[in-house]
């Protein structure tokens, strides 16, 4: 396949259904083969993105750069992006084959060519003996193939995928994932990815686009979206468990923590993630008293659920030896280096001095 | 609430609906079928044993020949005629216009109404000079059309009847069926570049498939069963050009008064639909399924 | 369908013995009517069947509308074959034959025997008595009987030039007046036709027979068992019909009753051959000047008589057959045949009722009533024969056949003749 990859760069996208603003001054852009996800929980206009870019829906301001091209304007059609849909969008009264070549009937494809661009994606995809059959008896692993057989037919150099493993289970879902990274590297076609599932976006993406209510909360590698978040929003929603956030009255700070701007200690938020805690481990930078909760045995870890005096809840996943008894007073604690500071007023992630 | 029935109950409980199937459908039914084997009688002539001598009259029944040939032309040309309307009326209604609340009503109110007042009203319709129809010609410069005093139009006038009323019914299948084809078939056809009369062809009318089957036998049969405008409009005149099958049973049953003849002739009715309602579970058993 | 009701009758008898055993003496009459005109007919009916129950108290009747003649007809026979015939119904003097075949209904002249009785029956006009009798006996009594009359527009005649007192007496003087009447727009479609005999269905055939008789013959005669459709009277008759939409004074094709008097009434004709039954609608609709004639006949004048005459049914008990007749002879006095006919437009079958006074003061009020009574004498009984539903189709499939424009008047006749006569010979 000679799909080589296209850029894609978004500006300023804004969507409105009527009075009701769904994006607002979206930008992120991928470079030609990159695989870029755009995560979020349901809501927040990841999916919209995705229909604005594919020219399914009619974009209210903004631009679309599709190997540096506007196409915000352009049919759907003439935009050559492929589309892989959540419940797979098999026409169920066609046969496999029939699914799969559709857009190139359509296209009037001469037939030798379609013939070859057939046998090149059953091939690919291995579903070489299920040509013959409807969609209503495949597996939905096997449908979910065909899916992305019918994309990669056409030789689109943007594929959009729109929480494509959504519908199968786990142990499929991770198998797929795999398959879908290595047809991105493999092909080197442009990949856009809608998931809600954190560790999906961060497993597979060459770059994330964090959405939240309709605007960008940040746009990173998973790295950065991990080892930074830009914001308390960032923070709640990457990781499993994800960061906890500590009230400043709760937590014991070197006296010498001096946040930017002059913010004073009580302003802040204290983001830590939980496998950065360890329990009584001495004279570490910050520590917490708390009380014990609940146990969660994880099998690696254990997960230490711990309420603060103050009332906050927290987690520390705990993999040393000496579990504490439910109900126990511990001091929980961590280095300077995990240490995140927030802004307590707008979430935002802040420096700070030690 | 732990209502068990006894067999008692439970035997009450179907005695009533089997008593009233029995009585007003399988007896009168087989009652019909014994009838057209006697010939017709009278109080000062009684009836007697015939055999198959009905059955020949069927054959040699011109006029009947007639009824069945308007009965097909008839039921070929409004079924189609009425799932193409529906199918368009439940497109539009389906779609994003204005007003979609207003349309749906106003497809829906012939339903809605009797037959026979539908009738009534397309008899005005209808009316050479004085009804809607010509003074709608008129305007335009044209002659009346002379709609049910014509036998070139009087069966096409009843057709028109016909699929006004039923379409709105069946519109309203289709919108079921149009509101539960996913989005995503349509878009998907869309990005690989098919317009929307592609996409209407090649994705939603496929997928429409088990509901026009539907629609297509149960038009099929009132093609057989609806009469009632007939009898208000032409009373299958003039020189039997809108009679029907049904209405031809109605004359010759309780206007000819030849119980004998009607029978047979409801026998011929009962083995025509019995064949259709086969065909019907076998077309829907085949081919209507995907899932 | 016979044996079906047959296996209801005991049930149905027993329960109708159990009804008139508690009644002793008094009867309750059930009386089935139909209505066939523009008209107030049910109210009047009520009025007169309220009347003759507060002069008879210990009875009582039930006036029930069934519809129109034919289904007026199905109901009585099915009730009548039930066991529970009504024991008073008005239908169409035609349905003699068929209801002497089903044996339902009782000769009058029977049961009718005093000598106020019989001055009773001899009191109708000759016309009207033609189509109540059967091998001797009277089975009927004339109560809404109308004939077909020539109602045309005095303004259209002026505006056409004619003289708005004079009709045409003849087809030919129908022709040449109507060519006058028709008139057409600019884009030469017509918006007033000169005439319109309505020539679908039965009423198609009732006005032809009209048109028979001005060629001086008949289509069917007092046995019962003779139609006479392949007649060069019918002939010429069908002739004449087809002449009409060539020459452009009528509609071409199919014209049907129902929307005649509204045609007329909105100009679309300039005169209409429809039953004198319509007389006082057209009266209180009209908003020009309108008069009456004789219908323009071939050799000479002709109509059809028709309606429906009062029956009085077998099966009942004898107070309810004496009760019965008291009703009839109530329904049909001088006075309230004089009461019928104003409110409907019916030509009262007596000439006692004509000589009352109401009647007196009505015909000098409309004129146009009086002219029916005239054309009584050029009047011939309606198509009636057994079997009558299927020999009448035969005509009236001709008709419409030929007026249509598929078949010849020749052609077409002489079929309705030989169905008619396979059908009628089993009865002569």
């Amino acid at each position: 396949m000679s799909a080589a990859g296209v850029s894609l760069e978004v500006a300023s996208l804004a969507k409105s259904w009527g009075a009701v603003e769904v994006l607002r001054d979206v930008n992120f852009s991928i470079e030609p083969g990159g695989f870029l996800t755009l995560l979020g929980p349901s809501g927040c206009g990841k999916s919209t993105i995705l229909r604005l870019v594919s020219g399914l829906d009619e974009v209210s301001g903004g631009q679309i750069l599709i190997g540096g091209k506007d196409v915000a304007r352009t049919p759907a059609a003439e935009r050559n992006i492929g589309m892989v849909f959540q419940n797979y969008a098999l026409f169920p009264h066609m046969t496999i084959a029939e699914n799969i070549s559709y857009g190139l009937k359509v296209r009037k494809v001469p037939k030798a060519e379609k013939e070859k661009a057939m046998a090149r994606v059953a091939e690919l995809m291995a579903l070489g003996k299920l040509l013959d059959r409807k969609p209503a008896q495949l597996s939905g692993g096997q449908q979910q193939r065909v899916a992305l057989a019918r994309v990669l037919v056409s030789d689109r150099p943007l594929v959009l995928m729109d929480e494509p493993l959504s519908n199968l289970d786990a142990k499929l879902r991770v198998e797929i994932r795999s398959e879908i990274r290595s047809l991105n590297k493999k092909l080197g076609i442009t990949v856009v990815y809608v998931t809600h599932d954190q560790s999906e976006a961060l497993s597979m993406s060459d770059k994330v686009v964090l959405m939240n209510a309709g605007e960008v909360s940040q746009v990173g590698t998973p790295k950065e979206l991990y080892d930074r978040p830009a914001n308390t929003f960032a923070a709640g929603f990457i990781g499993t468990p994800p960061m906890n956030l500590l009230q400043a009255q709760d937590v014991q700070a070197p006296a010498t923590l001096a946040p930017a701007n002059g913010a004073g200690k009580s302003d802040v938020l204290f983001g830590v993630r939980p496998e950065s805690l360890g329990l009584d481990a001495g004279d570490a930078g910050f520590s917490v008293n708390a009380r014990v909760e609940s146990l969660e045995y994880e099998g690696k870890v254990f997960l230490v659920h711990l309420i603060t005096p103050s009332g906050t809840r927290f987690v520390v996943a705990h993999s040393g030896d000496g579990v504490p008894e439910e109900g126990s007073e511990v001091t929980a604690n961590w280095p300077d280096a995990a240490t995140h500071l927030f802004d307590k007023s707008d979430g935002a992630s802040m420096d700070f001095a030690l | 609430m732990n209502m068990r029935l006894s067999y008692g109950m439970g035997f009450i409980l179907l005695f009533v609906p089997c008593s009233l199937l029995v009585a007003f459908t399988h007896y009168p039914a087989f009652k019909a079928l014994l009838n057209s084997f006697w010939n017709n009688g009278s109080s000062i002539r009684p009836s007697r044993f015939v055999g198959a001598r009905n059955y020949e009259a069927l054959l040699e029944d011109d006029k009947l020949m007639q009824v069945l040939s308007n009965s097909f032309i008839y039921a070929i040309g409004t079924v189609p005629l009425a799932i193409a309307l529906a199918i368009g009326m439940a497109l539009l209604v389906n779609s994003r216009l204005p007003a979609t609340g207003l349309m749906r009503l106003s497809f829906f109110l012939p339903t809605m109404l009797p037959m026979v007042a539908v009738a009534n009203i397309w008899l005005f319709f209808y009316a050479p000079g004085i009804g809607l129809a010509s003074q709608i010609l008129n305007a335009f410069g044209l002659p009346s059309i002379n709609f049910l005093g014509s036998t070139d139009t009087s069966l096409v006038s009843m057709m028109v009847v016909a699929v006004w009323k039923e379409a709105g019914l069946f519109m309203i299948f289709y919108l079921a069926a149009l509101q539960s084809i996913p989005t995503n078939l349509k878009d998907a056809a869309r990005l690989e570049g098919a317009g929307s009369v592609r996409i209407f062809f090649d994705v939603v009318m496929p997928l429409l498939r088990p509901t026009t089957i539907f629609v297509a036998v149960n038009a099929l049969i009132n093609a057989f069963r609806l009469v009632d405008h007939i009898v208000v409009m032409t009373r299958g005149g003039p020189n039997n050009s809108s009679s029907l099958l049904l209405y031809y049973i109605y004359e010759v049953t309780f206007g000819f008064r030849d119980f004998a003849y009607g029978a047979t002739l409801t026998v011929l009715m009962v083995v025509i639909l019995g064949f259709m309602a086969a065909i019907q579970f076998w077309v829907l058993n085949r081919k209507a399924h995907y899932q | 369908m016979n044996a079906r009701m047959r296996t209801a009758l005991p049930l149905v008898m027993s329960a109708a013995i159990a009804c008139s055993a508690s009644m002793a003496q008094a009867a309750d009459l059930e009386f089935y009517f139909p209505v066939g005109v523009n008209a107030p007919a049910v109210a009047t009916i009520e009025q007169l069947t309220n009347a003759w129950a507060a002069q008879n108290p210990q009875h009582s009747v039930k006036a029930v509308y069934a519809g129109n003649y034919e289904e007026t007809t199905t109901k009585a026979l099915t009730a009548a074959q039930a066991g529970d015939p009504p024991q008073v119904a008005v239908l169409l003097a035609i349905d003699i034959f068929t209801l002497i075949e089903e044996d339902v209904i009782l000769p009058i002249s029977d049961i009718a025997t005093s000598d106020a009785d019989k001055a009773w029956i001899d009191s109708f006009y000759d016309g009207f008595m033609v189509d109540t009798m059967f091998d001797g006996k009277v089975y009927s009594i004339p109560f809404q009987r109308s004939t077909p009359v020539f109602y045309y527009n005095k303004d259209a005649f002026r505006a056409a030039g004619l003289d708005p007192e004079v009709t045409p007496a003849t087809w030919d003087e129908m022709v040449e007046m109507g060519k006058k009447l028709t008139v057409k727009d600019s884009n030469g479609n017509v918006t007033q036709w000169g005439t319109r005999i309505p020539n679908l269905g039965l009423a198609g055939a009732w006005l032809f027979g009209g048109l028979v008789k001005s060629k001086g013959d008949g289509l069917s005669t007092d046995t019962g068992t003779e139609a006479r459709f392949n007649t060069e009277a019918a002939k010429a008759s069908l002739e004449f019909l087809q002449r009409l939409a060539d020459e452009e004074v009528m509609a071409p094709g199919g014209i049907t009753w129902g929307d005649t008097p509204k045609a007329f009434l909105e100009g679309q004709a300039a005169s209409i051959w429809t039953s004198t039954g319509n007389l006082a609608f057209i009266n209180e609709n009209a908003e020009f000047d309108w008069g009456v004639g004789f219908l323009p006949g071939g050799d000479g004048p002709g109509a059809p008589v028709g309606g429906g005459n009062f029956y009085i049914f077998k099966d009942i008990t004898d107070e309810e057959r004496d009760a019965a007749l008291d009703f009839v002879r109530f329904m049909t006095t001088p006075e309230n045949q004089a009461i019928w006919s104003m409110a409907t437009g019916y030509i009262a079958p007596s000439q006692a009722a004509w000589e009352t006074p109401e009647m007196q003061a009505y015909s000098e009020r409309l004129p146009q009533a009086l002219v029916a009574l005239e054309q009584m004498p050029h009047a011939y009984r309606e198509f009636a024969t057994f079997q009558r539903a299927r020999v009448t189709q035969y005509l009236v499939d001709a008709i419409e056949g030929v007026i249509t424009g598929g078949t010849d008047a020749a052609t077409a006749l002489a079929e309705a003749q030989e169905k008619a006569d396979e059908v009628l010979g089993e009865y002569r």
